[in-house]
C-alpha cells in the first residue's frame, strides 16, 4: 500500500541516472532549497494519508507551490542580500521532521494493533 | 477506493519529479565541485601567464636598450676625451647609487624567522610571524644607520623596491620571498648592529614574539645587483630652473 511512493521515487532516480539532465550550476542552491520542500510536500501527503485526509488537488498543488516558491525565496534573497533560504530551511527542515514523526507513530499504531 | 488510487498515483508522480531533480542536483553538485576548482585554477594559471609573458617583453625592451646604450657608449669612448671619461666615471656613481651595480664591503648579516616559542591556544598566530613591517622597521633602522646597500634573500633594495605581505610570503622587487629572511647590509658594522639592539629598538620588539634574530658582522659581503627592470612610464624629467 505504501510502496508506490518509493516505486516513483526509485524510478525517477532510475530515469534521472538515466536522462542527461542536471542544473546549471548558478542555480544548483536553489533547486536544492526546492528539493527540500519537495520532500516536506511529500512527507506531508504520506502524513496526510495516514490521517486519512488526503486531497490530491491540495497535495499537488502544494508540492509545485512550496517548491518553486522555496527556490524563489532563496534567489530573491541572494539578491537582496539576505539569507532567505535559512527560512526555508528552517520551515521545511522542521516540518519534515514533525511529519515524520507523526507518520511514524501511526504506521507504529497499525501495526501493533493488527499484532494484536 | 478511487480516491486512494488517486492520491497514490499523485504521491508517486510528484516521487518521481522529487526523484529526478535529486539526481539532477546531485549530479550538478558533483560537477560544480571539480568546475570551481578548474575554472579557478584556469584562472590562475593564466594571470601567471600573462605576468610572466609581461615580464619576458619587458625584459626583452629593457635587453635592447641595454645593447643600444652600449653600442652608444662604444662610440663614445671611441673618441675618447676627458668629458667621456668623466661621464663614465658619474655614470658609474649613479648606477651605485641606483643599486645597479654588484659590490662587495664590511657590514652585517641579519636572519630573521618565524617564532618557534609554543603557541598558547587562543593567542593570534599572526603575532609569531615575520611581517612586511617588522621587514621594513629593520630596513628602516639600518638605513638610518648608515647602511650603503642593503638586500633581502638576495634581493636588492632600490629606491622602488616594495615591501608587502602576499599571503604567506612577502614581495620584494616582485620576487616572492619566504622565511627565514637574510638581510644583508654594507655599512659600519658595528653602528648597524647598535643600530638594531637600542634599547626599545626593533630587535627588542620583536624578541617578545621570539621571533629569531641573528646578527653576524661580516668583513666581506657579496651584494647582489639589482636584476629587475627599471621603466619609467609617467616620470619625465624637468630640466634645472624649469621649475
Amino acid at each position: 500500500m505504501m510502496i508506490y511512493p518509493f516505486i516513483g521515487f526509485a524510478l525517477g532516480l532510475l530515469v534521472g541516472f538515466k536522462l542527461p539532465i542536471s542544473v546549471p550550476v548558478i542555480y544548483a542552491p536553489y533547486v536544492s532549497i526546492s528539493i527540500l520542500a519537495a520532500l516536506d510536500s511529500v512527507l506531508g501527503g504520506i502524513k496526510a494519508m495516514e490521517e486519512d485526509n488526503f486531497d490530491t488537488s491540495i497535495f499537488v498543488s502544494g508540492f509545485f507551490i512550496n517548491t518553486l516558491m522555496a527556490g524563489f525565496l532563496a534567489y530573491f534573497g541572494d539578491r537582496l542580500g539576505i539569507q532567505l533560504y535559512l527560512a526555508a530551511i528552517f520551515a521545511f527542515g522542521v516540518r519534515i521532521f514533525q511529519n515524520l514523526a507523526i507518520i511514524r507513530r501511526s504506521i507504529i499504531k497499525r501495526l501493533f494493533s493488527k499484532n494484536n | 477506493m478511487k480516491d486512494t488510487t488517486k492520491a497514490h498515483f499523485a504521491i508517486s508522480v510528484v516521487c518521481f519529479i522529487l526523484g529526478m531533480l535529486l539526481v539532477a542536483q546531485f549530479r550538478s553538485v558533483q560537477i560544480s565541485g571539480g568546475a570551481t576548482i578548474s575554472l579557478q585554477r584556469a584562472q590562475e594559471l593564466s594571470t601567471q601567464l600573462k605576468t610572466v609573458t609581461e615580464e619576458r617583453d619587458m625584459y626583452k625592451k629593457e635587453l635592447l636598450e641595454l645593447r643600444n646604450r652600449l653600442a652608444e657608449y662604444e662610440n663614445a669612448a671611441s673618441k675618447t676625451s676627458s668629458l667621456t671619461e668623466a661621464m663614465k666615471k658619474e655614470l658609474e656613481k649613479v648606477r651605485m647609487l641606483a643599486g645597479l651595480t654588484a659590490g662587495t664591503g664590511q657590514g652585517v648579516i641579519i636572519t630573521l624567522d618565524d617564532s618557534n616559542l609554543p603557541r598558547q591556544p587562543g593567542e593570534d598566530p599572526n603575532l609569531f610571524l615575520i611581517h612586511d613591517e617588522d621587514l621594513l622597521k629593520v630596513i628602516n633602522e639600518l638605513f638610518a644607520a648608515g647602511a650603503e646597500a642593503i638586500s633581502v634573500n638576495g634581493q636588492r633594495i632600490i629606491t622602488n623596491s616594495e615591501i608587502r605581505c602576499v599571503g604567506p610570503t612577502i614581495i620584494i622587487n616582485s620576487v616572492k620571498l619566504a622565511p627565514p629572511f637574510i638581510i644583508q647590509a654594507i655599512g659600519d658594522p658595528d653602528i648597524l648592529e647598535t643600530s638594531l639592539k637600542m634599547r626599545g629598538g626593533v630587535i627588542e620588539s620583536l624578541q617578545v614574539f621570539g621571533i629569531q634574530i641573528n646578527i653576524k658582522k661580516q668583513d666581506k659581503i657579496d651584494m647582489p645587483a639589482y636584476t629587475g627592470p627599471i621603466q619609467f612610464k609617467y616620470f619625465e624629467p624637468v630640466k634645472a630652473g624649469e621649475m
